[in-house]
């Protein structure tokens, strides 16, 4: 394994991309420790985030069944959930504190384990070599440190529920003094410290991940792939990693200030505090400053959930509409654009939190600007749209959903970041309606979009459309019958993180809307068994695939079927042009790989090609895209 | 229990049943010869649901809202100054929102279905258009700061510093696990000092007065929010264990208490609790405090019972309240006005016990001698 990482040290030293001479194939080589479990091969690490990140979603998912059940049903006793928890629900009554740790652990698994190692740590380990051109990771082995890190990260999580005095409970975001003090929630000790030390580990396999992704996304492209040429997909994992690599250490000072406060009796974030009938000795913390330190990774966090997919829907969108992707340039801009005002949005989660008003002022105007760059990819993916030839994949349908999604839940954030509104609404399900559609839904589309295309890839199987569709139609209807009336719960006042409404007059009255929603959510659920029938019984049983099921442009279809460590056989190919020429006027197919070069091109009978020099010898600095696309224009 | 665990078996199968269904259903699919829809084409069906769902799904969401809108009489009656402002922006934002949500999701579903797969056609290749992205980067960006100088007005009105001619009802709001409660300053319109050093559950002192304060004597502590309609409030938040957040969601008022940094809100109620009685033509109806940041096992019960009433009854309400001095001596017998005037008088402890909660803590704080029994 190691000669991979080997000779890519080469290419780096010798000639930039000239090392295919060097390559063995590696496939059928090592035992099934090495190839199945200890390997450095990206395609399996790929797939080994894809299923840890499937089972961490059964786990978060059903947590939230069961917290559902308790939200329609308050104050009723439903034996099922004794069954399942034991003393956690006498009676079959859920404990209060148990609700909230329920609560806790579905959101962290849900925005951590799932969404940003099950995507990211899939798409980009698989697609990123694959799709720039390279034999593996820039490190192989940091690469596969970086799974087993999740991997025990995601362990010590999931034991954390069993503990005696239950799993952290304090919010997702762990706000302290909840979070520091076991006097105040049974949660905040023992569970709490599994949670923090967890949290540790996938900071650092997060670190180890994003640097290997940025890494070979700069090094290890291939002859030709200039970065006007990278695939959206490729893009989008490069700036995620980038806003990750920033942004993660943040949380892990948040964490290790917090573990201090907890195990040492520091006062990092805590003064003043009178509980359980006596008065700690802290003096001089701010339970502010964690809230700074935790949202200046929060807010990236919900881009690095969501670009991921957002990339992973151009290229299906685009490759399903037959059609390039409208305004590439414009889709990069506005994924830097969003990477960068992500870092200086954070506050929005604090406007009524204590925090100066005139704080809350600046941080207004910048999150409502950051509206503008998403509003770009939202319009632009409904042009691609227009005037293609929709191929309705089930892959396409859940990028289609994904756009929906985006900007219903998007939309509401001009509400939220407007300081004012968000006085009546922070802390209410209408936050709740708004990150789930616009976080949840969509970064789960993307995922499911991605899972649907690259398949084949992945597996050398096809996946059974039929039940692809099935699958969308319930998750795209429950999902939206279960968020859209949260809106309307939020609008009322309802608070989030409530056990039961029924103690205020204006939040009792939304019983049966509670209910609906949950028979919602009960829907939804059901809905997904047929994606784990679909998914697990093809990994095996499967219909064998073609080399390039989708008739896609990029480079990974260019692999064998079932491409080995190392990925080509031979030569890696030379890319000739950008990823999107799709239904290229005079072409012959609807499609135009970027790894033909232009002599091999096959035109419409009576088409005369005019050559433009470019595409003779490539020329990474130049711009091919731009140049092809004017002359349609003039 | 036999009947539990007999349901308890049932919902288990009941899980299983669906898996197995499921992967039926799948087999079912692959059996070519006697699969039904072997003859649908997967790209017009699926075109023509997704133009169905907005279809179908924009009246349901219209009828929804319609249905549910006597319950967002949240957002009909704001009950103060500023809530009227927010509700205004509000209710203009959300117009902007779903105009332009129904408008984008009705064209993605529509070209969905208008550009499904035709084996004859081919796609028009139409890579980019200058002036499309400017228009769409431009129209947002104006919409949006327009909505941001609204939304900066109102938020520097609701935190302009108040005049110091202008009158203000001044009032305290104490969180704590899992509960609420509100301090008056009393007569001499100031508050007592307090500490949390000081406090001690057992002899009534939950706020921690400095019983050597006399401004603390007359301070009204009071399980009840009252409010004189059209007078500027200006509540003071604290909290003495872990983050909370002072909710008004009648009045738009929303604030966290934070321990170790005390938080405020102004604000002008402008409803009584009777006219929104006939306003909502609900005889129980109260205006009502909750706590919106999580806070542990009984954050779902904070609640406060907020009454607004015109200044005279507010006044009458102020007088019947007990003050601290009154009520401290009646549950421990100990005279606070006359000790602090350095009589030393005492009467029986109408309760015993009060001891024990009284700290070393008390002590460290102030230096102060355990108080006499
Ligand atoms: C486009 C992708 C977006 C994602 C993934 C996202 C995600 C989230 C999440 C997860 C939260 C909840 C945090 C919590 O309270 O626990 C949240 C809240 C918020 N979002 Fe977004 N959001 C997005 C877009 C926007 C946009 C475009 C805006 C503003 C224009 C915005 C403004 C806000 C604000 C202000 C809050 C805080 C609301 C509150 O806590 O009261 N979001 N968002
Ligand atoms: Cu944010
Ligand atoms: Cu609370």
């Amino acid at each position: 394994m190691s000669d991979v990482t080997q000779n890519q040290h080469h290419t780096l030293h010798d000639e930039l991309h000239d090392h295919a001479a060097h390559h063995h194939d590696h496939h059928g080589h090592g035992n099934f420790w090495t190839t199945y479990v200890f390997s450095t091969d990206h395609k399996v690490i790929a797939k080994q985030f894809l299923i840890t990140g499937i089972i961490m979603a059964i786990i978060g998912i059903g947590m939230s069944t069961l917290f559902r059940l308790q939200l329609a049903f308050p104050g009723q006793s439903i034996p099922l959930l004794e069954t399942l928890l034991g003393k956690w629900a006498p009676d079959g009554q859920l404990d209060p504190n148990f609700y909230l740790a329920l609560v806790t652990m579905h959101g962290t698994f849900m925005v951590f384990f799932v969404l940003t190692a099950g995507l990211s740590g899939t798409f980009s380990n698989f697609l990123i070599p694959l799709q720039v051109g390279a034999r593996d990771m820039a490190s192989g082995f940091i690469n596969m440190l970086s799974y087993w890190f999740f991997f025990t990260s995601s362990v010590i999580m999931v034991i954390s529920l069993f503990v005696e005095s239950g799993p952290a409970a304090a919010g997702w975001t762990i706000y302290p003094p909840l979070s520091a003090l076991p006097q105040a929630i049974p949660g905040s000790g023992t569970g709490m410290t599994l949670w923090l030390i967890s949290m540790t580990l996938f900071i650092a396999s997060s670190l180890m991940g994003g640097i290997n992704y940025i890494t070979t996304v700069m090094n290890l492209r291939t002859k030709g792939m200039s970065f006007d040429r990278l695939p959206l997909t490729v893009w989008a994992f490069f700036l995620t990693a980038i806003i990750g690599v920033l942004s993660f250490p943040v949380l892990f000072s948040a964490a290790l200030l917090l573990m201090f406060d907890r195990l040492l009796g520091t006062s990092f974030y805590l003064s003043d505090i009178f509980i359980g009938g006596e008065m700690l000795h802290y003096q001089g913390g701010s339970p502010i400053l964690y809230q700074h330190l935790f949202w200046f990774l929060g807010h990236p966090e919900v881009y690095i959930v969501l670009l991921p997919a957002l990339g992973i829907s151009s290229e299906v969108i685009s490759v399903n509409s037959r059609k390039p992707i409208f305004g590439y340039k414009a889709m990069i801009a506005s994924m830097i654009g969003i990477a960068f005002l992500s870092f200086i949005v954070w506050a929005h989660h604090m406007f009524v939190t204590g925090m100066n008003p005139f704080l809350g002022t600046v941080f207004m105007l910048f999150t409502l600007v950051i509206a503008v760059p998403s509003a770009i990819k939202a319009f632009n993916y409904i042009t691609t749209l227009w005037k293609g030839n929709i191929r309705f994949t089930p892959a396409m349908m859940f990028a289609i959903g994904l756009v929906s999604f985006f900007i219903t839940g998007g939309i509401t954030g001009i509400l939220l970041g407007n300081a004012a509104i968000d006085i009546p609404l922070h802390d209410t399900y209408f936050v709740t309606a708004h990150f789930h559609l616009v976080m949840g839904s969509a970064s789960a589309f993307g995922l499911f979009a991605g899972v649907y295309h690259w398949f084949p890839k992945m597996f050398g199987r096809m996946m059974n459309p039929r039940l692809g569709y099935i699958h969308f139609w319930f998750t795209f209807l429950s999902l939206y019958l279960v968020f859209f009336p949260m809106h309307f719960m939020g609008l009322g006042g309802v608070a989030r993180h409530y056990y039961q409404y029924t103690a205020f007059d204006f939040m009792g009255v939304y019983g049966d809307l509670s209910k609906f929603i949950t028979y919602s959510a009960i829907f939804g659920f059901v809905g997904q068994l047929f994606f784990l029938a679909n998914f697990f019984w093809n990994i095996f049983f499967g219909k064998e695939a073609p080399q390039n099921p989708w008739k896609a442009n990029t480079l990974e279809w260019t692999t064998p079927l079932r491409p080995g460590h190392g990925n080509w056989p031979g030569e890696i190919p030379t890319v000739y042009r950008w990823p999107y020429d799709y239904s290229k006027p005079g072409v012959k197919d609807d499609f135009l790989p970027q790894h033909i070069p232009a002599e091999e091109v096959e035109y419409e009978e009576g088409f005369q090609p005019e050559m433009p020099e470019i595409e003779k010898a490539p020329r990474p600095q130049e711009n091919p895209a731009a140049e092809e696309t004017e002359d349609k224009e003039g | 229990m036999d009947a539990a665990a007999l349901l308890n078996i049932s919902q288990v199968l009941l899980i299983a049943i669906l898996v197995f269904v499921a992967i039926n259903l799948y087999l079912v699919f692959r059996l070519k010869d006697i699969d039904p829809f072997r003859k649908w084409d997967p790209d017009k069906i699926n075109g023509t649901l997704f133009l169905l769902f907005f279809v179908v799904g924009l009246p349901v969401s219209i009828v929804a809202t319609m249905n549910w809108s006597d319950t967002f009489t949240l957002l009909i009656h704001p009950a103060s100054e500023h809530g009227a402002e927010i509700d205004r922006m509000h209710i203009n934002t959300m117009i902007v929102a779903i105009l332009v949500s129904v408008v984008t999701n009705l064209i993605l579903f529509y070209f969905s279905w208008r550009y499904r797969y035709d084996k004859d056609n081919k796609a028009l290749y139409y890579p980019h258009n200058n002036r499309l992205e400017i228009i769409w980067t431009a129209v947002p960006a104006v919409v949006l700061t327009l909505l941001v100088f609204d939304g900066v007005g109102v938020w520097h009105d609701i935190w302009k510093e108040i005049p110091e001619d202008q009158e203000v009802v001044n009032i305290e709001v104490n969180g704590k696990q899992f509960g609420w409660t509100a301090r008056y300053p009393g007569e001499d319109l100031t508050f007592g000092e307090t500490n949390i050093g000081f406090i001690s559950e057992a002899d009534g002192n939950a706020l921690g007065f400095n019983k050597e304060d006399e401004k603390g004597f007359d301070d009204l502590v009071v399980q009840e929010l009252h409010l004189p309609v059209n007078k500027l409030v200006h509540i003071d938040i604290k909290s003495r264990d872990v983050l909370h957040s002072m909710t008004l969601a009648h009045f738009r008022v929303k604030m966290d208490a934070v321990p170790g940094m005390p938080t405020y809100f102004n604000f002008t109620p402008t409803i009584t609790t009777d006219s929104m009685r006939t306003l909502k033509q609900n005889p129980d109806f109260n205006y009502e405090m909750s706590c919106q940041q999580i806070c542990g096992g009984g954050h779902w019960n904070m609640r406060l019972i907020v009454v607004v009433e015109s200044e005279e009854d507010y006044n009458k309400w102020l007088k019947e309240q007990k003050t601290f001095a009154q009520f401290y001596k009646e549950l421990n017998g100990v005279d606070l006005i006359a000790q602090a005037n350095g009589e030393t008088e005492t009467t029986e402890p109408s309760s015993e016990d009060g001891e024990g909660a009284e700290g070393e803590n008390e002590t460290e704080a102030t230096g102060e001698v355990a108080m006499v029994k």
